[in-house]
């Protein structure tokens, strides 16, 4: 048996007399994968915090290679060889690339530069050490944090949900970089939501529900339905919406020839009560369209109309007026007033809507409406948004969007770093709003959803328009049409 | 060229100096010589350490308005001590002392306690003026002795002893920020979080900053002392702001994590100049804060407009090679 790297023993830690975690054992040894899955509010971050040295424990044993000292801060778990790449990436956003991957490094960072380089080469991104980390992309920035993973060479490297912003090809590069370190004798933990990513990768699995240890196995000894079951009992993974439903042949929203940044010459259109799926890899340009749709950004040519009538929006809230709205893949920077109470923020969309003097009662019973349908678990509707998880954040903002009532719904990104529960109750949230008639523009990188929920499918590559396609295709049939724009640009 | 300058805050602000003083020079000939280069550096020596303490604090994303009375008690306890009879190399280490145990003050409530900068740094403004007041019991220092004054009094080709140890700690800031731990400062105002994640002291950083803060607040009321040979109870009042004004204007931004060296000599020089142009211009010193108003906003909303500009500039000029590289690689799609 190889050598125990990390390890917590029965750990417990708990926020204002809430437990989170109830004396949980979990351990890395050397040369492992080791999955760490459970839903949202299982526990799984504050754990690996806790390893990390972010987070105290309340009571238990944290030990980094057998030294049987518990890392009080971040430096101490460093120094200790071990690094977390966080879910949200924290980023330096007036230093460069380099500097934001080698700070706090012993050497300065011109010394790495050749290293980045060439773990950028080797994971196939495209990214220049000396840009200015503010301009950078979401997903960029997710992969800065994965680079400064594998530049400190961590004995105990810790992945949270790092997939949810690469491209396939890209995840499988860095599936071929953690097997890597696996080789040599490094113990990593990869937290993902996804079964079949973890699948590929992983040799011991991990599940926690509630602060709980619920399962805890080999990967090969586990079928996905035990995981399934320990994570969320209960829950059954949904039924595809199948081709050939009933849609309307009229359109709500109709493209022609837009261009704007990042996209050029797109046409298509939204009918009514149908969810649109729009796809394709990052950097395809489907966020700017979205963006330019709703006036974030401007538009260079091209028509849209809705409803028959010529459409422009000058700023995301005019576009609410005339029923577009829009749930940006941004939740960091364009989400939630996360200090504000439940029901502002569902209010928040329509202010120019409520009268002078405003009605909380009114507020809170329009909040408890879209609590109820959407199932979003809170206490009452005058506690701080930021308090609750991140799948019931995302139902917050989908009840905030549903408040202004609209035509066209574009939803970018809509599940990302959603557990499977809470996405499941997203699926049917879209579903049945189509059903009542309202029409989806659904962007998404992951195909499954897409296939799941879409009447119809857009696909995107570099800019332009690759094809659309029935419902019912498969996953296969996007990925083609996807990648072709992409690998010519690797070749 | 032009366009380089536009993009860099202290060049534009050093084209914008010395535009003002050709222009005073024609107005008032006699103006543009060396002596009046070494006036308006010793007019700012007080500002310029004031503003050199603030730096690495404003750096963090903190804010100090403690500075003038810092500066204050600092100059009394100077005044006391040689009063006293305390030799005067004595004197400056109490006075030192006061102003680094004031930052350590300010450091502890910021980065132990926790309590927001602004709001700590406003009780202590209030504070340290008190404790001054109450040391001096309301009265002046007067009658400092000739070993003090000569510290500020032009000695070497018209720069005083002070002039040199400020133009020293200029260079010794500018190398610290080149070295890694000045990176630090840096990242530690531009994210928090992140710097605490990867690893770095940013309690022990931001302390180190107030305390450093301190030191230069206690060099600025011996300078302060030294050129005008006694400490008034209002020593000092104010001049956080003005500090922070030239800061603002040497483009060091108040959310962190911006900011240069040459920003800070080039802020304060400018107020300066302004200040000492309307001097040789017979213009009434009650309009030097009006015109100083004036030209802060003046130049900020020119810089903010033409910064806004580029970008746009810049942002559609990064979309145009993106759908050129994307029309490049066509054909070769085509022929896959």
């Amino acid at each position: 048996m190889e050598p125990v790297l990390a390890e917590l023993d029965s750990v417990s830690k708990s926020y204002a007399g809430i437990p989170v975690l109830k004396r949980v054992n979990f351990s890395v040894r050397a040369g492992e994968i080791h999955a760490l899955l459970g839903g949202n509010g299982a526990g799984k971050s504050t754990l690996m915090k806790i390893l990390a040295g972010l987070v105290q424990a309340s009571g238990g044993d944290v030990r980094i290679a057998d030294a049987p000292l518990v890392p009080a801060t971040p430096a101490q778990a460093l120094a200790m060889g071990l690094y977390l790449v966080p879910q949200e990436a924290h980023i330096f956003p007036n230093q460069s690339v380099l500097e934001n991957i080698c700070i706090g490094l012993p050497k300065p960072a011109a010394a790495y530069r050749a290293r980045v380089q060439e773990l950028i080469a080797q994971i196939g991104v495209s990214l220049s050490p000396e840009t200015k980390a503010a301009t950078l992309e979401i997903a960029d920035r997710q992969i800065v944090e994965i680079l400064r993973g594998l530049v400190r060479e961590a004995k105990v490297l810790i992945l949270d949900e790092p997939t949810s912003a690469l491209t396939p090809h890209e995840v499988q590069t860095l599936f071929a970089r953690m097997q890597g370190l696996r080789a040599a004798g490094h113990g990593l933990v990869f937290i993902s939501h996804k079964l079949h990513e973890l699948r590929a990768v992983c040799d011991r699995i991990t599940v926690l529900r509630d602060g709980n240890v619920v399962l805890s196995a080999n990967m090969d000894q586990s079928t996905d339905s035990d995981i399934l079951t320990a994570m969320s009992p209960g829950v059954t993974e949904l039924e595809a919406r199948g081709a050939g439903r009933q849609t309307s042949s009229e359109a709500v929203l109709a493209l022609d020839a837009l261009s704007g940044e990042g996209f050029v010459d797109i046409s298509f259109d939204v009918r009514r009560g149908e969810v649109l799926g729009l796809t394709g890899v990052v950097g395809a340009g489907r966020t700017e369209l979205a963006e330019t749709l709703v006036g974030l950004r401007p538009r260079t040519c091209g028509d849209v109309m809705l409803e028959g009538q010529m459409f422009r929006a000058n700023s995301p809230s005019d576009a609410v007026r005339q029923g577009i709205v829009h749930l940006s893949e941004d939740r960091q920077q364009y989400g939630l007033f996360l200090e504000a109470p439940l029901f502002w923020n569902a209010s928040s969309f329509v202010y120019d809507r409520l009268p002078f003097f405003l009605r909380p009662g009114t507020e809170r019973k329009r909040f408890a409406r879209y609590r109820e349908m959407l199932g979003i678990k809170c206490a009452s509707p005058d506690q701080p948004a930021g308090s609750l998880s991140g799948g019931n954040q995302q139902k917050v903002l989908l009840a905030k969007c549903l408040v202004a009532e609209p035509k066209l719904l574009i939803l970018d990104e809509p599940t990302r770093g959603v557990d499977v529960g809470a996405r499941n109750d997203i699926y049917r949230i879209i579903e049945e709003l189509a059903a009542q008639g309202t029409s989806v523009l659904l962007i998404s990188s992951d195909f499954d959803e897409v296939v799941r929920l879409s009447d119809r499918i857009a696909v995107m590559a570099g800019g332009h328009l690759a094809g659309e396609l029935p419902g019912g295709a498969t996953t296969d049939e996007i990925s083609q049409l996807a990648f072709e724009a992409r690998e010519v640009e690797h070749a | 060229m032009l366009e380089r300058i536009a993009r860099d805050r202290v060049a534009t602000l050093f084209l914008v100096t010395v535009a003002v003083l050709s222009l005073v020079g024609l107005a008032a000939p006699g103006f543009l010589s060396a002596g009046t280069a070494t006036i308006i550096w010793s007019n700012g020596l007080v500002l310029m350490l004031v503003a050199l303490g603030i730096f690495p604090v404003i750096l963090t994303r903190n804010i100090d308005v403690s500075g003038g009375s810092i500066l204050g008690l600092s100059a009394v306890v100077l005044g006391l001590a040689l009063n006293d009879g305390f030799a005067l190399p004595l004197a400056l280490g109490f006075a030192l002392g006061a102003g680094i145990f004031a930052g350590v003050v300010n450091g502890l409530l910021v980065a132990g306690l926790g309590v927001p900068s602004i709001v700590a740094t406003l009780g202590t403004l209030g504070l340290f003026r008190g404790v001054m007041l109450i040391t001096t019991g309301g009265e002046w220092i007067e009658e400092l002795p000739e070993a003090l004054k000569s510290l500020g009094a032009k000695s070497f080709g018209g720069l005083s002893i002070m002039g040199i140890i400020t133009a020293l700690v200029i260079v010794a800031v500018w190398w610290f920020l080149r070295s890694r731990r000045g990176r630090w400062v840096m990242v530690t105002g531009d994210n928090r979080e992140a710097a605490r994640h990867l690893g770095l002291p940013v309690r022990r950083i931001e302390l180190l900053a107030f305390t450093w803060a301190g030191a230069m607040y206690a060099l600025a009321g011996i300078t302060f002392a030294a050129q005008i040979g006694f400490v008034p109870n209002q020593a000092g009042n104010g001049i956080e702001l003005r500090a922070i004004a030239a800061l603002v204007l040497g483009g060091i931004s108040l959310l962190g994590g911006v900011g240069s060296v040459g920003g800070v000599v080039i802020g304060v020089i400018f107020f300066t100049s302004i200040d000492t142009s309307l001097v040789f211009l017979k213009i009434p010193a009650y309009w030097n804060d009006l015109i100083g108003g004036a030209m802060l906003l003046g130049v900020l909303l020119i810089d903010g407009r033409l910064r806004i500009a580029l970008e746009a500039r810049d942002r559609a000029a990064r979309y145009r090679r993106g759908s050129q590289a994307e029309q490049k690689s066509r054909p070769l799609e085509d022929a896959a």
